[in-house]
């Protein structure tokens, strides 16, 4: 299948090296203690954060840093076809624990011992990248909570279709059988905190579809930092600065 | 830069599944026209002297697309539009398209409209996709007018009346196609534009042509959503419409939701469908099914009736009338095949045709238009009907046309003529017709290709030598033993006693991978043609020819690069260990066949080579018997060898091929050695290798043989290749022939071997059933096979040597390749038979003779023969128009009883019995009933 | 505008991002470069050293921000003050909490902290006198003073290393609470003042502001008697009397009279809520609702405030948390705030 037109279009009008339209949104959730919903395109991911609070579960409790759980569900009505998706089924399973994994990476878990943080995804709508979504809704919510981290998370896929790196894929690309690579980085540390490529990819080939992700994350980061910017600033303008 | 805009859209999949898919406009996108003030002309095409910027739309290029493709048209902008609806439609088209896109002196510019800001539209409520399309074509048109400027003048080339009408409303310039080509004053051109409804003038004229013709009247097809609907009622069928290759008038449809082959009898019932249409097929109720007699040879149709051909023997059952095999099963089980009639095409499958006009009358006054009727040289295509004003230059070539339709009150499809190959009958000129039927190109390489060439003269060269992963093997007595002439030598030998009693057993290969690096338009043309094509008279190349004869060669006495496969083997020819290098050899003896063969058996001589060679088929024959015990098939197939005239190319004399033991010796350690790399590479790349495989038999494709060899009391056990292999070795007759023609019919039922892709199969898939073995591919003749390429480049980077070129790591692009290479051999195969097909006529036109033949078949109305001696098969006939004036049966009163379950015919007096593998002799002569299609006619002598 | 659900119309939104920006403009006193991202650098003077604060991390000589804020510098001191996060205790402050545990010796209490607080039994007042040594009996009877889901105000004993902290309700304006509604707001929202305390006369309602973001609005305790009361009391001085007018009971009563006068007395209190008084809690609370909503500063004028608008707007309790109400509250204080720096 033609992925990119001869003309550098791909099937979404966009080229190689560009990423869908972002949209993101900071306090989606009133009950929860942090939130945000992020869109990359049509891919809508809402993320709630609560903690840190009392570990649930004596047993788990770790007396030096916080237990982070996490919890990826996919709505119902998020794809084409509507299906009753489980939480426990395996493609959940994986992905609730590489976004723990990734964002446990990043929080200062030591500094909230005992406590426990409760992150829940759940995907609106899927058309691709849902798990570099999901990261990036994740790691905006636990900001928003405010949560200590060592840097924002910020994910972002790229793939290799047509003999062409491409950013960012959407779903009729993905399902277009190439490589899928998941990137997750500290943009202000320049560390990677999650790499993930299920296919065979060679090395100098990987390396330009990691380097095109990991630069597609940077500018997402830009993106999401400005967005939270936005909402310090709105909640400190709103609450009446303490003057000193 | 980026706005966006999703829009939803329904699609049918069983259910009704919502599809929201993002569409970016842009504001970046480049207009395409190179004196443009705005736009970024790095990629433009359209240029400021051109008189007119076309606009096409969809249907022109649907139909017009020969005229596309003449250099006189230029300067187009194809929208994105456009270019997405004919790749739904029509894939070659789309790709043909994008042929003459590619080229830059066309100048023909691709403009994505549909993602243009400023040209891209929503589907108003109520408007159809089509109408929508259209509007975005004129929206686009008037952009292009209003961007240019009136510096250009931008006219929209479209057939549609409506769309003409309203793009003029809105100040579009808009003409019809044939308008256009009118006022470019070239009234040669006008023999490229196809027919439609708006221009088809004067049905009647073509119908007088044929006065005793009334015309025939096909069904309307039914309506696209009607079909559909019947369909999924199963009150239809949905297949691939195949028309039998000997009988024309009898077609076939493969259709899942029936589970078996819907015959098709007649041209009423085909309803204008051509051969690999999809079709819709509605079943005919049991009463008016025909009788079993229905597949008797020909239809009662005029005097177009058809006979079975003399043609060559089949090689395997790819090539084999399948039709025929599942007839006679159904014959067997009472025949209760189903019949249908073609209700609608789903996909047409035209293309264009080689062939020729039928004979006619010269109107008066030359250089007017006319219509004529174009026969194709494939019996399977109906006649079609053309128009020409150069009938005159036309009548006795061999010219390529295209179908643009064929309506339902026409009994001809209609067409135009497309070009002129050459002059009926020139050897060269027929020769190319097989070429162009079998889709080979035959064009000499482009001067992309040429130049991705090394500088000749080439030697190896210091940096080849100091290489640290070459081995310099030139102090090896290395030799290659080809047929008589051959210049690409692609493999070599050597053979060692070493001092541990061991032999150290080499194949060398040139190592063509050195010089075509992947990626390059020299790799990229290689893998398009996928292999080299033997005609009879000449060669077809894969890689030029320096390449091919000169540089990887593995001529005598000159140092080459090869790529070695080495074992150490023990005296008993069990393999003690296997490498891989690339290397330096330098053959010492370019041997012929017969001359290893000769030195083999001359005892006198002693010397070394000899003795490697001596030795090497004692371990060939060591391992043949190996092979054989463990069931490999030792088949035979009647090829044939021309002696061709060296400057006429006209053939003299014609023999079977002689197979010697220092063929079979080189096919032995070729076949070990492609084993061998099988299993490196699919060891090392167990997804990601090109390999081959030769599927097992069922055993409804063995029913004819086992029928035949049950009437001559033979039985074949065919539970297992290793069975049939030891029960054809007891199938021995009286004369020594008998078992060679049992081998020749085992061969036709088995289907070819093909490439594929290892990722795409389980590894109980991958077995070879000819072979018996496990594993195999194809190493040893890179020169001429592109898929030996590929697996030198996968051997190389199994061995660390080189990077796997990264299409290789995507299991699709190497399926694709393989499919590509699948069937570029399979076509290779059959313009090379078509090929031996056509010298053999040209053979026999001046030389009429008899000939021994053997009785392979018998059928309701007369028996096929093999002629041994010249590798033809062909039909006697008893009974009918066809039959032949026996001497025996004097007068036409003499009736045959033919029992086909016995395989027996008889003559009614009971004074001459015929039986299948019986010998006869026949007359081979040449004969024309029909202009411009002579063939062979086999007539029996008593 | 966070915990209300409402769509707002174009106009409206207009509106509220008009007296956003008026807010911004009004507030002025926060230097745009004083907000940082996670893992934004902050400028320090590297000469003169610094002091690493919370929410600050030191990476290759670099300070970086771990949470989204503002920057506080105080002296050398740096650190990084989150506006949305937890409940970060300070001795001393005033919190409202809910029982989620009993356990040995202690009760576990949510105050909307990292960690439940701990409340030692030996933190609270027994009946029967401060002296009072805690007995094996007292232990079994724990959940006869505090039971779980009991909501209760305590003041922040102590705070240690591993994050808990431990709570103490040995004064009399501590204790349980009833009769009343329990409003949560991020903790960002309430200031840190002297009085948490208030009981407000003209609508006869007690509000406790918990420095924790918990506001307990409630009816008075008891008739008349003010645990809750404008001025500080002295604590020595009220120990008797708030005994015996918060639970006359003692500590081990017969289980069966306990539950018995328990049920009178709390239908007694039920009945003496009136219809009006419950309105007026209503209206308080939602006053605070909508404060926390808005994200604007919840302290007893604002909500007082917030009241009188309603009341003079003509507002029904329910509208209070309606898009329009919202937004004319939001144009209030972004007016209120423009004429404040005029003022200045």
């Amino acid at each position: 299948m033609e992925f990119i037109s001869p003309e550098g279009l791909r099937l979404d009008g966009r080229r190689p090296h560009e990423m869908r339209q972002l949209h993101a949104e900071v306090g989606v959730v009133a009950k929860a203690d942090g939130s945000a919903l992020f869109e990359m395109g049509n891919t809508k991911v809402i993320a709630a954060v609560y903690g840190p609070h009392e570990v649930q579960i004596h047993s788990q409790q770790l007396h030096d840093q916080a237990l982070v759980r996490c919890e990826y569900s996919m709505a119902a009505f998020s794809t084409g076809e509507r299906r009753r998706r489980g939480k426990s089924d395996r493609r959940a399973m994986e992905l609730s624990l590489v976004i723990r994994q990734t964002l446990e990476a990043a929080i200062l878990t030591h500094l909230m011992p005992r406590s426990q943080i409760d992150i829940f995804v759940q995907v609106l709508q899927a058309d691709g990248g849902t798990r570099a979504a999901c990261i990036n809704a994740a790691s905006m919510a636990l900001a928003d909570a405010g949560i200590p981290m060592r840097d924002l998370v910020v994910s972002c896929a790229a793939g290799y279709l047509n003999s062409t790196p491409l950013l960012d894929l959407n779903y009729i690309e993905d399902s277009g059988g190439g490589p899928d690579l998941t990137v997750g980085i500290f943009p202000k540390l320049d560390k990677v905190s999650l790499l993930q490529m299920d296919s065979k990819l060679s090395t100098d080939l990987f390396e330009k579809v990691l380097t095109l992700a990991m630069e597609g994350s940077k500018a997402i980061a830009e993106y999401m930092r400005q967005m939270l910017l936005e909402n310090t600033q709105k909640l400190a303008f709103a609450r009446g600065t303490l003057k000193r | 830069m980026l706005s966006n805009k999703s829009f939803v859209r329904k699609t049918r999949h069983g259910r009704v599944i919502k599809v929201v898919r993002e569409h970016y406009l842009r504001d970046d996108i480049s207009c395409g026209a190179l004196f443009c003030p705005q736009c970024d002309t790095s990629k433009a095409a359209l240029r400021q002297t051109a008189e007119n910027i076309l606009v096409v739309d969809t249907n022109v290029v649907l139909h017009q697309m020969d005229l596309l493709e003449n250099e006189i048209i230029s300067d187009v902008v194809v929208l994105s539009v456009v270019l997405e609806e004919v790749k739904n439609k029509n894939l070659s088209l789309y790709n043909r398209l994008r042929a003459i896109i590619d080229n830059p002196t066309r100048h023909f510019f691709v403009f994505a409209n549909e993602h243009h800001k400023d040209t891209y539209i929503k589907a108003l409520a109520g408007e159809t996709p089509n109408d929508r399309n259209d509007r975005a074509i004129r929206v686009a048109t008037q952009w292009y007018q209003e961007h240019l400027g009136p510096s250009a003048k931008v006219i929209l080339l479209t057939n549609d009346m409506d769309n003409r009408s309203k793009a003029r409303e809105s100040g579009i310039i808009s003409e019809t196609v044939q308008a256009y080509v009118q006022s470019l004053g070239k009234p040669e051109l006008l023999d490229l534009v196809a027919r439609s409804d708006a221009m088809d003038i004067d049905k009647n004229e073509a119908e007088d042509l044929r006065p005793n013709k009334k015309a025939v009247v096909y069904a309307e097809h039914k309506v696209m959503s009607e079909i559909t609907a019947g369909l999924h009622q199963g009150r239809y069928h949905q297949g691939k419409l195949r028309v039998n290759r000997y009988n024309p008038f009898v077609a076939y449809v493969g259709s899942e939701s029936v589970g078996e082959e819907i015959l098709i009898n007649g041209r009423q019932d085909m309803n204008r469908a051509f051969d690999g249409d999809v079709v819709a097929v509605e079943l005919l109720p049991q009463s008016l099914l025909p009788g079993s007699q229905a597949v008797k040879i020909a239809d009662r149709d005029d005097e177009e009736e058809e006979e079975e051909p003399v043609g060559l023997v089949p090689a395997s059952a790819d090539d084999a009338p399948q039709e025929s095999q599942v007839q006679e099963n159904s014959q067997l089980t009472g025949s209760n095949r189903p019949c249908g009639r073609v209700i609608g095409i789903i996909k047409r499958n035209w293309r264009q045709y080689c062939g020729s006009l039928e004979p006619m009358k010269m109107p008066g006054g030359s250089g007017g238009n006319v219509h004529a009727l174009f026969v194709s040289a494939d019996r399977r295509i109906p006649k079609i009907r053309i128009q020409t004003r150069q009938l005159a230059n036309l009548i006795d070539k061999r010219i390529i046309a295209s179908v643009d339709s064929w309506e339902p009150n026409s009994r001809y499809p209609s067409g135009h003529y497309v070009r002129t190959i050459g002059d009926i009958g020139d050897r060269a000129t027929e020769s190319d017709v097989l070429l162009i039927e079998n889709d080979i190109n035959s064009r000499p390489f482009a001067d992309a290709v040429l130049a991705c060439l090394p500088p000749l003269p080439w030697s190896v060269s210091d940096q080849d030598l100091l290489h640290q992963q070459r081995q310099d093997l030139r102090n090896l007595c290395v030799f290659s033993v080809d047929p008589i002439g051959c210049k690409d030598i692609d493999d070599a030998l050597h053979c060692k006693l070493m001092p541990n009693g061991l032999y150290e057993v080499g194949v060398h290969i040139a190592d063509v991978t050195n010089f075509v690096h992947p990626g390059t338009p020299l790799d990229e043309e290689a893998s398009q043609r996928g292999t080299s094509v033997y005609m009879v008279e000449r060669r077809i190349d894969m890689l030029p020819k320096p390449l091919t004869e000169d540089i990887c060669s593995l001529r005598a006495d000159v140092e080459r690069l090869a790529f070695s496969v080495l074992w150490e083997m023990t005296a008993e020819a069990e393999i003690v260990s296997v490498s891989f290098t690339k290397s330096i050899i330098k053959s010492s003896a370019a041997l012929s066949y017969v001359e290893a063969q000769a030195r083999m058996d001359d005892s006198r001589l002693e010397d070394a080579l000899t003795a490697d060679l001596r030795n090497m088929n004692r371990l060939a024959k060591i391992m043949r018997q190996r092979r054989i015990e463990r069931g490999a098939l030792t088949l035979a197939s009647p090829e044939v060898k021309f002696e061709i005239d060296t400057e006429t190319h006209d053939p003299l004399d014609v023999g079977m091929y002689q197979v010697r033991e220092a063929n079979q010796m080189v096919e032995e350690f070729m076949l070990a050695a492609n084993i061998s790399v099988a299993e490196k590479i699919l060891k090392h790349f167990p997804a990601y290798s090109l390999l081959r495989r030769h599927p097992v038999p069922t055993p409804n494709m063995f029913e004819p043989l086992l029928r035949t060899a049950a009437a001559v009391g033979v039985h074949l056990d065919i539970s297992s290749s290793k069975a049939l292999a030891d029960s054809l070795d007891h199938a021995v007759g009286d004369d020594p022939y008998f078992n060679k023609l049992i081998r020749i019919l085992a061969t036709r039922c088995m289907t070819q071997a093909v490439y594929f892709c290892s990722g795409e199969l389980s590894l109980p898939e991958f077995h070879h059933y000819g072979l018996a073995a496990p594993l195999y591919t194809h190493f040893t003749s890179p020169i001429r096979r592109y898929a030996d390429v590929i697996v030198h480049r996968l051997l190389a980077a199994a061995l660390g040597l080189s990077n796997l070129p990264p299409q290789f790591r995507d299991r699709s692009t190497l399926t694709s390749i393989s499919d590509n290479l699948n069937y570029r051999h399979r076509n290779a195969q059959m313009a090379g038979r078509a090929s031996v097909e056509l010298h053999t006529l040209i053979f026999f036109k001046n030389r009429p003779m008899d000939a021994e033949a053997r009785i392979v078949k018998i059928q309701s109305n007369g028996f096929i023969v093999f002629v041994p001696k010249f590798g033809i098969e062909g039909p006697v006939y008893l009974i009918g128009k066809g039959a032949s004036k026996i001497a025996s049966g004097s007068t036409s009163e003499c009736s045959w009883v033919v029992d086909e379950e016995m395989q027996t015919v008889r003559a009614s007096d009971g004074n001459c019995t015929f039986r299948v593998l019986d010998v006869t002799h026949v007359h081979i002569e040449v004969v024309e009933p029909q202009p411009n299609r002579p063939k062979l006619q086999l007539t029996l002598v008593s | 505008m966070r915990g209300l659900q409402f769509e707002l119309e174009s106009g409206q939104q207009r509106r509220v991002s008009k007296a956003q920006e008026r807010l911004k403009d009004a507030a002025g006193s926060v230097h745009a470069a004083a907000f940082v991202n996670v893992g934004d650098t902050i400028q320090v003077d590297h000469e003169a050293g610094f002091l690493r604060g919370h929410g600050t991390q030191v990476v290759n000589g670099e300070l970086l921000a771990t949470v989204c804020g503002i920057v506080e510098r105080v002296n050398k001191l740096v650190s990084v003050r989150p506006l949305r996060a937890k409940y970060n205790p300070e001795t001393g402050d005033v919190v409202v909490g809910r029982i989620t545990e009993v356990a040995p010796k202690r009760w576990k209490v949510d105050v909307n902290c990292r960690q439940d607080a701990q409340l030692m039994l030996s933190a609270v007042n027994l009946p029967g006198g401060i002296q009072r040594r805690r007995t094996a009996v007292d232990e079994l009877n724990m959940r006869s003073l505090y039971e779980e889901n009991d909501i209760i105000s305590a003041e922040v004993q102590s705070l240690y290393q591993d994050g808990s902290l431990h709570l103490h309700t040995r004064s009399l304006k501590y204790g349980k609470l009833e009769n009343g509604q329990l409003v949560t707001v991020a903790p960002y929202l309430i200031k840190r003042l002297k009085q948490h305390f208030h009981h407000l006369k003209q609508y006869g309602v007690d509000l406790i502001l918990g420095c924790n973001g918990y506001v307990w609005i409630a009816a008075p305790s008891e008739s008349g008697k003010s645990s809750v009361s404008d001025t500080p009391m002295d604590l020595s001085n009220d120990h008797g009397s708030e005994m015996s007018s918060k639970r006359s009971t003692t500590l081990i009563p017969s289980a069966q009279e306990d539950g018995k006068r328990d049920l009178s007395d709390d239908d007694k209190v039920r009945d003496s809520i009136t219809r009006e008084l419950r309105e007026r809690i209503c209206r308080l609370a939602n006053a605070v609702r909508v404060l926390a909503a808005l994200g604007l500063l919840i302290f007893v004028e604002s909500i007082i405030d917030t009241y009188e608008v309603s009341l003079s707007w003509d507002t029904a309790v329910k509208d209070m948390l309606a898009a329009e109400f919202c937004i004319k509250i939001v144009e209030r204080e972004a007016e209120h705030r423009d004429k404040k720096e005029l003022a200045i």
